[in-house]
């Protein structure tokens, strides 16, 4: 093995291609099913399978003329804004609450923040729907809203976090020191600070939200809320509508993301850049 | 300056709390209030009766759920950890900042897609007359009866966990101190030796809470076992939306999601503290 | 309380938890005068600072600003701007921007805010960077748009923590002829908090010495220089060798003392706070004062038997260390052509010596 150096390279270097390979195969695997749904939008036949059928739209034209699928779109972006907006004023509440403070306690605090992504939907949906049947509230938007803003807060609190501590410490010491009072503050310095994230984390949850609206509602009918449409999965109909609307509702998320990467990055580099020049 | 919580900070503080407490913690105990309330005639009542805990747990169909559920998980989560190792090492140790960058970026665009979609799209790769057994057929193989199968439930525990479990034990990866590796070359340890002495060791934390959230996704999960694996074996997820559906049963399925819920604890508290043991000393 | 006396702080404590960042402190800061507040880090000098900013609140005791006791003022209702070791300029805002951002948080005009601004920027010589952003600045722009920012409220103290730590030689340099020379022209009041030595001498008027929340020494450079009164400050300057012993005789002028390097002769310097006879004393003699010779001297007075340990060059002069018999460590610090004659080498044995006037007693162990 060790004999000669030459040979330690070569093999080391069959290595490296296996583990190439290896990695290619790895992503193949995680965008097979993306791309065949993607391709199967655009194909003729029910049933879907090799050879390709004809390139057609009807998929995307039948979930077009219905119009569930219109209401639903509604039903959607609704949610979504109004879930996004709450769930990044609550985190960014809870993000700079962590930056700036230490209290008794803040162990749970932070655990309560960031605990329910990591429940079972199934079983978020269970005791959501419970809930909220009992407090008259399931059944509407509103309770598809508090679910997601429960789900989605979590990761807005993330990205802002995150945005937070790159931030000096002394920033806001520094503005309080030239006369601005925390309220000023947090509207001169900490928000124009954390306003990429702000954005970047309204795209994100929205985006979340997007999808997670997208899974209850195109297996289950249209005015059921979220929970109902979880425990009504089984029923669902499948058919390749599916993919047109997995498609749409794919293209739409990539966008936002897209958009708060965009954002999060300028920033970045610019930061970068800063850093680059001070040394 | 005054670290201690004003008007002001309770402001930025207390909304997620309020909202977590009322909508995440409450709805989460009142299933535990909803586990003591009876069933009769359709409609459900407040009581306070251990029926449900007595009828579930003497059923051996529940027990069965349990065990198939837990291994179900246990094995996914061992199997992608062990799948997902050697991209993620790839990824951190083998390419270029910019590659890697890209990397990342690739591996976040299934958080985006519907889960849904891509067990539908797996539908279309694993059914009889679907591409696997198209593409077997073209080199006379097949077909085979590959979906509603516990592998294809694999697939689906896979396609749901194994872009999660590669990010996490990259970003444990990439804060590798690289000259810990270079000082076990030095000593001569060689290649393998280093990824199971050096490298595995330091990143135990990360690699252990990957599996734990492969652990925890795939065992609530009720997608995969439904359509890819043909609903049988039954999994807890299952027998909770059977349970719900069969004459409202509620209580009884809160009682199953409770048991979900303290196995998962019970797994994340051993997984953690497997994971940090050690660690303070 | 002295007229000219614009802050003083009057038996200040500062806890956190069970730990004391600053001890009883009492310090009166005069108008229009430079103090350099030093140590090493944890001593208390930033806690200091903080606590004039009104970034930390005193446990006990008492802060005045001309007069008036400002402890419950919080941090935007006092005039303390401070200037910040990061500097914390506001990334996302323009030079122009910063500088006016006191101006305006005070709710002054747009119009007036521009105005006051500029002539700040003008006279920081930064009035044509006014535009950029932060990010585009080189470091020594970035000082004077952390000053400009401070000083455009006009105020009558202006609070330093180690501003200069990330530049490099030349430009500390550079910066510190600046702020010199600012303070003295608009007669501000600078409070400047440092661990470095060259820095406070180079600047203050007043230097105070800190070491674990307390004020171990305060006087002019020369002063703390020249006489060092505790070990503490001794050791932290690093200038001067420490010979302890104890007290053998008392003299006229002076005192004899018996070390483990010999009998030692120290004359001068004030009679108070002398050790009696018998008593534990400790003598310092500085780096540049000590001589060296092949030869014991002819007077025999305090003459020490030392081994050379090495040598180091910087820039004109060169620090000799020595080891005496007993293992204490000896720093001579001379001119090249000093030195050239004895044609030091490690192992070399040699007699150092020193006038007994150039000894200096300190008055606390």
């Amino acid at each position: 093995m060790s004999d000669d150096g030459a040979q330690d390279i070569n093999r080391s270097r069959a290595v490296d291609w296996a583990l190439r390979a290896y990695v290619v195969a790895a992503y193949a695997f995680v965008f097979a099913p993306i791309l065949a749904s993607f391709v199967f939008s655009f194909n003729s036949d029910r049933f879907p399978s090799l050879p390709l059928g004809q390139f057609s739209l009807d998929w995307y034209r039948a979930v077009a003329a219905d119009p569930l699928v219109w209401e639903g779109l509604r039903n959607t972006l609704l949610v979504g804004v109004v879930a996004g907006v709450i769930s990044t004023a609550l985190g960014f509440g809870a993000a700079y609450t962590d930056y700036r403070y230490q209290f008794f306690g803040k162990q749970v605090y932070l655990a309560l923040a960031l605990l329910p992504p990591t429940i079972p939907v199934i079983i978020m949906g269970l005791a959501m729907l419970a809930f909220l049947s009992r407090m008259d509230l399931s059944g509407n938007a509103l309770s598809v809203i508090i679910s997601h803003v429960v789900i989605c807060a979590p990761f807005a609190m993330a990205i802002v976090r995150l945005r937070l501590s790159q931030m000096d410490p002394a920033l806001e010491p520094a503005a309080w020191n030239l006369g601005a009072s925390e309220w000023q503050t947090m509207r001169h310095v900490v928000m124009p600070f954390t306003r990429p994230a702000i954005l970047g984390a309204l795209f994100i949850t929205m985006a979340v939200s997007f999808d997670e609206f997208a899974i209850a509602w195109f297996v289950s009918g249209l005015n059921e809320t979220l929970p109902v449409k979880v425990l009504g999965f089984l029923q669902g109909q499948v058919s390749p509508r599916i993919n047109a609307i997995g498609s749409f509702v794919f293209v739409t998320s990539m966008t936002l993301v897209i958009l708060a990467q965009v954002l999060l990055a300028g920033r970045d580099t610019t930061a970068r850049r800063a850093s680059g020049e001070q040394e | 300056m005054r670290r201690h919580l004003s008007l002001y900070g309770l402001t930025f503080s207390l909304p997620l709390l309020i909202w977590q407490l009322v909508f995440f913690v409450f709805p989460l105990c009142f299933l535990v209030a909803l586990s003591f309330w009876t069933v009769r005639n359709f409609a459900m009542r407040p009581d306070f009766d251990t029926v449900n805990w007595v009828t579930m747990y003497g059923r051996k169909v529940f027990w069965q759920a349990y065990a198939t559920t837990f291994a179900l998980a246990a094995v996914a989560s061992v199997l992608t950890s062990v799948l997902a190792f050697p991209c993620s090492y790839a990824i951190a140790f083998k390419m270029s900042d910019r590659a890697r960058r890209w990397a990342v970026f690739l591996m976040v665009i299934p958080f985006f897609t519907s889960y849904l979609v891509r067990v539908y799209s797996w539908q279309i790769f694993l059914s009889d007359a679907g591409i696997l057994n198209v593409l077997f057929g073209w080199v006379g193989l097949g077909p085979y009866g590959m979906l509603n199968t516990v592998g294809a439930t694999m697939i689906g525990y896979l396609t749901l966990s194994f872009p999660l479990v590669v990010l996490l034990q990259l970003f444990s990866l990439v804060f590798i101190d690289r000259t810990l590796i270079e000082a076990a070359h030095n000593l001569r340890c060689g290649r393998l030796r280093t990824v199971f002495a050096v490298i595995i060791p330091s990143a135990r934390v990360g690699l252990v809470i990957a599996a734990l959230f492969c652990f925890i996704l795939s065992f609530g999960d009720f997608v995969s076992p439904v359509y890819l694996g043909g609903g049988d074996p039954t999994t807890l997820s299952i027998l909770i939306t059977d349970t719900t559906k069969s004459g409202q049963q509620w209580p009884r399925a809160a009682v199953i999601a409770l048991t979900m819920i303290g196995t998962l604890m019970v797994v994340a508290f051993l997984s953690v503290r497997f994971a940090y043991k050690g660690r303070n000393a | 309380m002295q007229t000219d006396t614009l802050v003083s702080i009057d038996g200040v404590i500062k806890r956190f938890g069970s730990f004391v960042a600053v001890q009883r402190m009492d310090l009166d800061i005069r108008k229009g005068e430079f103090l350099a507040i030093m140590g090493s880090s944890g001593c208390g000098k930033t806690t200091t600072l903080r606590m004039l900013a009104g970034l930390e609140a005193p446990s006990e005791g008492v802060i005045r600003l001309a007069g008036q006791p400002i402890n419950d003022l919080p941090t935007w209702a006092r005039d303390t701007p401070m200037v910040w070791q990061s500097l914390a300029l506001f990334p996302f805002l323009n030079v122009r921007e910063n500088v006016e951002f006191a101006l305006k948080m005070r709710g002054v005009g747009r119009e007036e805010r521009r105005q006051r601004a500029e002539q700040w920027l003008e006279r920081m010589q930064i009035a044509e960077f006014a535009d950029r952003n932060i990010a585009q600045l080189s470091g020594g722009q970035r000082q004077r748009v952390a000053l400009a920012r401070s000083l455009v409220v006009e105020p009558q103290i202006l609070l330093l923590d180690e501003p200069l730590s990330a530049l490099d030689a030349a430009l500390k340099v550079r910066m510190q002829s600046l702020l010199k020379n600012l303070q003295r022209q608009t007669g501000i009041t600078f409070v400047y908090v440092t661990h470095s030595q060259s820095e406070a001498f180079s600047m203050a008027d007043r230097v105070v010495i800190m070491s674990r929340g307390k004020i171990e020494q305060i006087g002019t450079p020369q002063d703390i220089y020249r006489a060092p009164r505790t070990r503490f400050v001794a050791d932290f300057l690093g200038s001067s060798n420490i010979f302890d012993g104890t007290v053998s005789r008392i003299l006229p002028d002076g005192v004899e003392l018996d070390t483990p390097s010999g009998r030692l002769r120290q004359t001068g310097g004030s009679p108070e706070g002398r050790p009696g006879t018998g008593r534990p004393a400790t003598l310092t003699v500085l780096d540049t004062r000590m001589r060296l010779s092949r030869t014991p001297p002819p007077d025999g007075t305090n003459v020490v038997p030392v081994r050379v340990v090495g040598e180091e060059f910087v820039g004109a002069t060169a620090t000799v260390y020595l080891e005496t018999e007993h293992g204490q460590e000896i720093r001579v610090q001379k001119g090249h052509e000093e030195l050239a004659d004895l044609s030091i080498q490690p192992g070399q044995a040699l007699f150092a010596h020193w006038s007994p006037e150039d000894g200096h007693l300190l008055t606390q162990a």
